[in-house]
């Protein structure tokens, strides 16, 4: 038999280096990129855990659902406004199922004075699309562009925007070209510069080309943009919610300090009651808790109050595959089998129901990612990845920690695996 | 009791007395307390602003009402660890409030009350058929996953009769969602998003602890062939009790403590979720071993008498 003696100390060092990444993150320079995985510190916390505002913004002015295309320049005015209030960290998703636009921000660090209300009124307000010429003298506005679209010019091979004016447009922009021919004419939306073109050459017949776009995506922003001018409504919100950095920082310490005491309490009472494998319950437990931390943290799932309710769920579930091995073990001891052999059927019988019980959690979860929606969508995605961490904490890890320990003679006494629940038989 | 068999099934009349006393008191206090929807499913206007020194509840009332042209009811709360003061304003009707109202009414708010230093704490605006279809969604997320359970229960245990198994794991399940669902109402808990979350979290515990001694059934069945149902069922219980009590103690633990700091800072929104987690993870582990598992071998028992009669 190989000496299975440093396992316990591998898994234990992997359990330290897991939730030393987990408070703190690392990060590993490799030539010249870094690698790096975000730890705790760098979480996506919800709205309504560190503050902010959550939107819905729906068409006004329309007695129809709005088109795909007339929601893509509607989010384009959002974007546009949210970057003019310097606004970076957001999140702008079209449903386009029901028509609508949601906005989602955290508060930014520094913020003291700020009025959420203001800020999404002037989000849906229609836009005013001007094309001016270098003195700003306005030429043309946005709702004489019929349609704006990317395009491929086929003798340079490049993008370029593709315009199309309406009857007055043409006439405008007509005479506008004619005017200012080598000058620039300049495109704004409310006052903020979207792009700029030089006038190459006189353009009665009502379509014109900017050239120039680097690729297809800046080229469908341009036009997205520019399509905002001849928008048929404009946005309201009736659909939105507001929380205030304070109470969102209250809520998250709140539930860090109370996972804290608890993880403490449950692991004195574990180490207590179930001696030898009670300690590997903690250690098993801090892998499960850091891998699920890390699980969010790492590719920057947002992390909403209902999801911590699946990472107490899970932590639940872990405790609970930690505290049915125990049992088994200490009742195959008590049944008169050795430690060794104890240990084995131990694990063998908690198996089958450790493993039941997470499938139906994984039904729950699934369940959850295809019906549910925002807040739920979070809680799904803790159940699953607990799920995961259950199976390699609570029952790989574990047992492979508690098989190690037990070749150590100190450590091998019966008593150390026993513990004070009564074995029951017929 | 016999060997630390504990008689569960003998005993069956008085959880069962327990739990119909739990579900009348729920039913009287849900036509007395009524139930209250959360404005996420409902829909409506909530906003909750932070304040220092004095103002008055009822000329913001007025503010309001003329400003938004909807009856408006206020109320000051103040926090209980750092007596910081609160005014809530709930906005009558189902619909929310547009951003732009929503803006005048507080620069109106803060000309009449300069000096309180008014600050918007959180607010809330949900229009009916939004919150309808989340409602839904809610519902359908809760019936699909209890339905599926049920069917891989009924896969999972067919050894020990897999169709009696899966239905009495959902009746324990249907327990303690009713359980949740009281809690709410007797603590006058809007039913909203974290609703759903809590049932969902206590139908994942309820089923697994139901799993656990459908589990140690299944085993013992293998183990003593010939012995009675009953005294199998109370076997794996007694076998499994501690495993069980010790498992609910530790959730019990964590959601306690979320619960009393988050009671401590006035966190109602994080109050509102872990009081019917609490509850219901006990209630979690009461129906799976005084509710699912003697209605189990009650089945059981009457197909055996049917059987013989036959």
């Amino acid at each position: 038999m190989k000496n299975k003696k440093p396992v316990f100390f591998i898994v234990l060092i992997i359990a330290l280096l897991m939730t030393y990444s987990a408070i703190f993150g690392v990060s590993i320079p490799i030539g010249s990129s870094n690698f790096t995985i975000p730890g705790a510190p760098e979480m996506r916390y919800g709205i309504d855990i560190r503050g902010g505002v959550d939107a819905v913004f729906e068409p006004t002015g329309i007695d129809r659902k709005a088109t795909a295309a007339e929601l893509e320049s509607a989010r384009s005015i959002i974007e546009t406004r949210l970057d003019q209030q310097n606004i970076l960290d957001r999140d702008v998703t079209i449903d386009k199922e029901n028509g609508s636009i949601i906005v989602r921000f955290p508060w930014k660090a520094d913020e003291k004075d700020f009025n959420p209300e203001d800020a999404m009124a002037e989000l849906g307000e229609t836009a005013q699309l001007t094309f001016k010429d270098a003195e700003g003298n306005v030429l043309l506005e946005g709702s004489h562009v019929s349609k704006s679209q990317p395009e491929r010019n086929t003798q340079t091979n490049q993008y370029v925007v593709g315009l199309q004016f309406d009857d007055e447009g043409t006439k405008l922009f007509s005479d506008a070209t004619k005017e200012h021919i080598g000058e620039v004419i300049n495109i704004y939306m409310d006052d903020t510069l979207i792009q700029s073109a030089t006038v190459t050459e006189h353009i009665p017949g009502g379509k014109a080309q900017i050239s120039g776009m680097p690729n297809y995506e800046t080229a469908k922003d341009i036009s997205d943009k520019i399509n905002s001018g001849s928008l048929p409504f404009s946005m309201i919100t009736k659909n939105h919610s507001t929380i205030s950095p304070s109470l969102g920082s209250g809520a998250m310490d709140v539930m860090v300090d109370a996972g804290m005491i608890a993880f403490g309490i449950i692991c004195v009472l574990l180490i207590l009651y179930y001696r030898l494998p009670g300690v590997v319950a903690c250690i098993s437990l801090l892998i499960q808790i850091s891998g699920q931390i890390l699980a969010l943290s790492g590719p920057q799932i947002t992390l909403t109050l209902t999801g911590i309710a699946g990472v107490i769920l899970s932590i639940g579930m872990g405790v609970d595959a930690n505290v049915i091995i125990s049992e088994r073990i200490s009742e195959e001891i008590k049944s008169g089998k050795s430690v060794r052999s104890a240990i084995t059927s131990g694990f063998k019988g908690a198996f089958s129901s450790v493993f039941d019980g997470n499938i139906t959690v994984l039904i729950v979860g699934v369940i959850l990612m295809l019906f549910g929606s925002g807040s739920l969508l979070s809680f799904a995605y803790s159940l699953l990845t607990g799920i995961f961490f259950n199976f390699v904490a609570g029952i790989t890890a574990s047992r492979l920690m508690i098989r190690s320990l037990s070749e150590f003679k100190a450590l091998s006494k019966p008593a150390f695996y026993t513990c004070r629940s009564r074995r029951v038989t017929l | 009791m016999k060997n630390g068999i504990i008689d569960f099934y003998k005993k069956r009349w008085i959880f069962f007395g327990i739990s119909i006393t739990i579900m009348i008191i729920g039913v009287i206090s849900a036509f007395m307390n009524g139930i209250t929807l959360d404005i996420q499913f409902k829909g409506g206007a909530l906003l909750k602003y932070d304040y220092t020194g004095e103002i008055n509840a009822d000329e913001i009332s007025d503010i309001a009402t003329e400003i938004l042209n909807r009856p408006v009811t206020t109320q000051l709360t103040s926090n209980l660890s750092n007596g910081d003061k609160k005014i809530v304003i709930n906005v009558a009707g189902n619909s929310g409030i547009d951003a732009k109202d929503q803006s005048k009414f507080d620069t109106a708010l803060k000309e009449k009350y300069p000096d309180a230093n008014l600050k918007l704490s959180d607010s809330t605006m949900v229009e009916a058929y939004f919150g309808k279809k989340f409602l839904q969604k809610g519902v359908i997320a809760i019936v699909l996953a209890s339905a599926l359970v049920m069917v891989y229960v009924w896969i999972r245990f067919s050894r020990i009769g897999g169709l009696s198994a899966g239905a009495m794991a959902l009746v324990a399940l249907f327990h303690d969602v009713l359980v949740v669902f009281f809690t709410c109402v007797i603590f006058k808990i809007p039913i909203g998003d974290s609703f759903v979350a809590v049932t969902l979290s206590i139908i994942g515990y309820s089923v697994n602890d139901t799993i656990v001694i459908y589990d140690r059934i299944r085993e013992n069945t293998t183990l003593h062939p010939g012995i009675a149902v009953d005294t199998i069922t109370d076997l794996s219980i007694s076998q499994s009790i501690t495993r069980s009590l010790n498992t609910n103690f530790a959730v019990l633990i964590s959601v306690s403590m979320v619960y009393i700091l988050a009671t401590a800072n006035s966190i109602d929104s994080i109050q509102s979720f872990a009081l019917p987690m609490a509850v219901g993870s006990i209630s979690g582990c009461y129906s799976t071993i005084c509710i699912a598992g003697p209605l189990w071998v009650m089945w059981k028992k009457h197909k055996e008498d049917t059987q013989l009669a036959r």
